[in-house]
């Protein structure tokens, strides 16, 4: 009993530090941030901050730059997420084939753009993405091919979402490949006896047993997806014609470009209010059966 | 005991001591001297950063009472540090500011007058700095900082395709045009179809389409606000007008690609593009191209008076320096002022008349032809809400020069746009038109 209460708060202790920094880091900045979501506060302002209850949500519904932000970063969700996951998962199961000695090269060789930053990333697909003079349209150059990457408005959302496709697929495939090895070779073996084929034994032996480790892949993609910035802001900057003006990007500008720290807190939160709907949808998909 | 224990242990007492060792590396432990430090906060990342800080090691060593520790980071990240540190009044006590950000700082009050600073006897020869350019810092009754350059739109041309497009002067030199008859002419010598049918040479290209067709419209004779600021009038008859010469350079005269925006500027870099309108600050960038054969003049006049975009870097005061920090830090901006000349070598063009006229500025010959220019630069609109202005105007501009909606169906919009955000700040009560003091 005494040995337990003591290593309880010993666990307190070794617990402290992380929470310190939570709580400063974190916690705090939320509480200050959803404060300030109330005010006017314009830091180009002579003024001084000033209560304004709920008029900065009021300005969002009726500001036509905050739905089309939405509706981008939606854009992208909808378009990056599926396609992660079904390259993901394709990639995991192909490599799951290969012999274990071999798997560690190309898992490597997979996830090494997630290590590389957005910053090199960016610069380097602006490049290859340059319409008259990038590598990619001098490759179909031979085919008469010419295609306005980051340029039209209607291409450049597909264009960062192949991009980051090209940069993030590594960890969720790492992932799904450690949720697949965890399969008993048992009940493909079963099956086969059985006389099921690749697809069959796919369908319904790998996918079900896969399914935590989908939905908690799934969960944290949609929240990754919604808080998309990195590539927008190095690629795009939002443009063409603000077609990839995301909302992270939009409440980055309010706040950092025109100093609107009150409408940028209160866009903060209406972004959090989206990823919770979606992520407790998911959540709820992961707790049925 | 163990071999990571020992380690472990190692680590700590790395990570001990390493703040003490560098506290007193970085001279705070030197209480001896009682130098006075200023610190000195600037956006210069690319080579002008290695310039600068030369210019205050220099400084540093001709005065030994004071120590200019300077920082750098890029402008945006820049921008958000300083404005965060005034707010909390940690304000570095000089630093760089942009002359569209002028006004923005000096609302907010982080910046200090400098008038009574050059108002004295032997103080800083304000006449001999170039007068458009100290005008562009007069807010209200003061001046908020002391231009050091300044960065006008200029045109780089490649000289070689001049030559084999035929656009020469008598001597077979590569002729760069003055009016919109010789750039149209040139443009369409120069522009050339590849074999696949594809056009792989282009006479012009749009590297920044705002400040080019913020220069067009300047050019034209176009209009942005009232001179109270207390209406946008962007959808001027002269605006649309030059806006539509844009339109025209790409989906009429075909001597122009559709917008890139800022990577057509590799095209240039590749020699495929014969003439481009940029900042001074993309020299260093050509230089490096060994087998380019470019070179720099005004940009042409293609509407009906000569007018360029331009842009100033202003060293500025805290807003509550005094006393004898007040006095070094003078002492700083006039040192770096009297030697703008050592920072026009990392591609700037000084707003020192003197010092333009010494053979040394002469040599610098692409910045000596966009120095031309200074008689009628123009800046930004003087505006708080800056950024909102430049996206509302890049958006409009975006929308025309891609044929997504004419000149003045975009140009209405965005001034529509601009109107509403005045209106905004007007019921929030802050001052939108002459900045209060």
């Amino acid at each position: 009993m005494n040995y337990r209460r003591r290593a309880g708060y010993l666990a307190y202790l070794f617990a402290l530090p992380f929470l310190l920094l939570f709580t400063t880091f974190v916690i705090l900045p939320l509480i200050y941030g959803l404060v300030l979501g109330f005010f006017r506060w314009d830091m180009l302002s002579p003024n001084p901050a000033r209560f304004v209850a709920l008029e900065n949500f009021r300005e969002a519904f009726a500001d036509a730059y905050f739905w089309r932000a939405l509706m981008a970063t939606v854009r992208f969700v909808v378009l990056a997420v599926p396609l992660t996951i079904v390259l993901a998962l394709s990639l995991a199961v192909g490599l799951n084939r290969v012999p274990r000695r071999r798997q560690a090269f190309y898992r490597a060789a997979y996830y090494l753009p997630t290590v590389i930053t957005i910053s090199v990333t960016g610069i380097l697909w602006r490049w290859f993405y340059n319409s008259e003079f990038g590598l990619f349209n001098a490759s179909l150059a031979p085919f008469g091919i010419k295609i306005p990457w980051i340029t039209d408005p209607n291409w450049a959302m597909p264009s960062l979402v192949l991009m980051t496709l090209w940069w993030t697929v590594g960890g969720p495939m790492v992932a799904l490949l450690a949720g697949l090895q965890n399969i008993s070779p048992a009940y493909f073996e079963a099956a086969a006896l059985d006389g099921a084929t690749g697809w069959q034994s796919f369908r319904s032996i790998t996918l079900p047993l896969l399914r935590p480790v989908l939905v908690f892949v799934l969960v944290l993609n949609v929240i990754g997806g919604f808080q998309v910035f990195g590539q927008v802001y190095m690629i795009t900057r939002g443009g063409p014609e603000l077609s990839t003006r995301t909302l992270v990007q939009y409440i980055y500008e309010t706040a950092f470009n025109n100093y609107r720290m009150g409408y940028a807190a209160a866009l903060s939160w209406l972004l959090f209010l989206v990823i919770g709907f979606f992520s407790v949808i998911q959540f709820r998909m992961m707790r049925e059966r | 005991m163990s071999e990571p224990n020992r380690s472990r242990r190692q680590f700590l007492t790395t990570a001990l001591t390493l703040p003490i060792a560098t506290t007193s590396l970085s001279g705070c432990g030197r209480s001896g001297g009682r130098k006075i430090v200023l610190r000195f906060r600037n956006g210069f990342t690319g080579p002008d950063g290695r310039t600068m800080l030369r210019m205050v090691q220099r400084f540093n060593a001709a005065n030994p009472d004071i120590e200019v520790l300077m920082q750098r980071m890029d402008w945006a990240t820049y921008y958000n540090k300083l404005f965060v540190s005034g707010l909390g009044g940690r304000a570095p006590e000089v630093f760089v500011l942009q002359t569209h950000a002028v006004p923005r700082f000096a609302r907010a009050r982080f910046v200090r007058g400098i008038d009574d600073l050059t108002a004295v006897p032997n103080g800083l020869p304000v006449a001999d700095l170039d007068s458009n350019v100290f005008e562009a810092v007069h807010i209200g009754d003061r001046h908020y900082g002391v231009p050091i350059d300044l960065w006008p739109l200029g045109m780089y041309y490649n000289r070689q395709l001049f030559r084999e497009a035929g656009v020469v002067d008598e001597r077979g030199q590569a002729k760069p045009p003055t009016d919109a008859d010789g750039f149209l002419d040139a443009a369409s010598k120069i522009t050339r179809r590849g074999s696949g049918g594809q056009t792989d040479r282009w006479g012009f290209v749009f590297t920044n389409f705002e400040s080019n067709v913020y220069t067009l419209m300047l050019q034209f004779g176009g209009r942005f606000f009232t001179p109270d600021y207390s209406r946008c009038v962007l959808n001027d008859p002269n605006n649309i007008a030059a806006l539509q010469f844009g339109v025209d350079l790409i989906h009429r005269y075909k001597v122009a690609p559709p917008p890139e925006n800022y990577d057509a500027w590799i095209g240039f870099r590749q020699g495929k593009i014969g003439m481009a309108f940029e900042g001074i600050y993309m020299l260093a960038d050509l230089q490096k191209q060994k087998d380019l054969d470019f070179a720099g003049a005004p940009v042409p006049v293609l509407g009906t008076e000569a007018a360029v975009w331009s842009g100033s870097h202003n060293l500025c005061l805290r807003g509550d320096l005094e006393g004898k920090h007040l006095e070094a830090a003078w002492r700083f901006v006039r040192f770096v002022s009297d030697n703008s000349l050592d920072w026009a070598e990392g591609g700037q063009v000084p707003v020192r008349r003197s010092l333009r006229r010494t053979p040394r500025f002469e040599t610098m010959a692409v910045q000596a032809q966009f120095a031309r220019q200074i008689p009628y630069v123009h800046y930004l609109p003087r505006l708080p809400f800056i950024f909102e202005f430049q996206t509302e105007f890049g958006l409009a501009v975006e929308k025309a020069l891609r044929k997504r909606a004419t000149p003045s169906e975009s140009l209405a919009v965005a001034e529509s746009n601009i109107n509403r955000i005045i209106e905004r700040e007007r019921n929030a009560g802050n001052p939108v038109g002459e900045m209060p003091v």
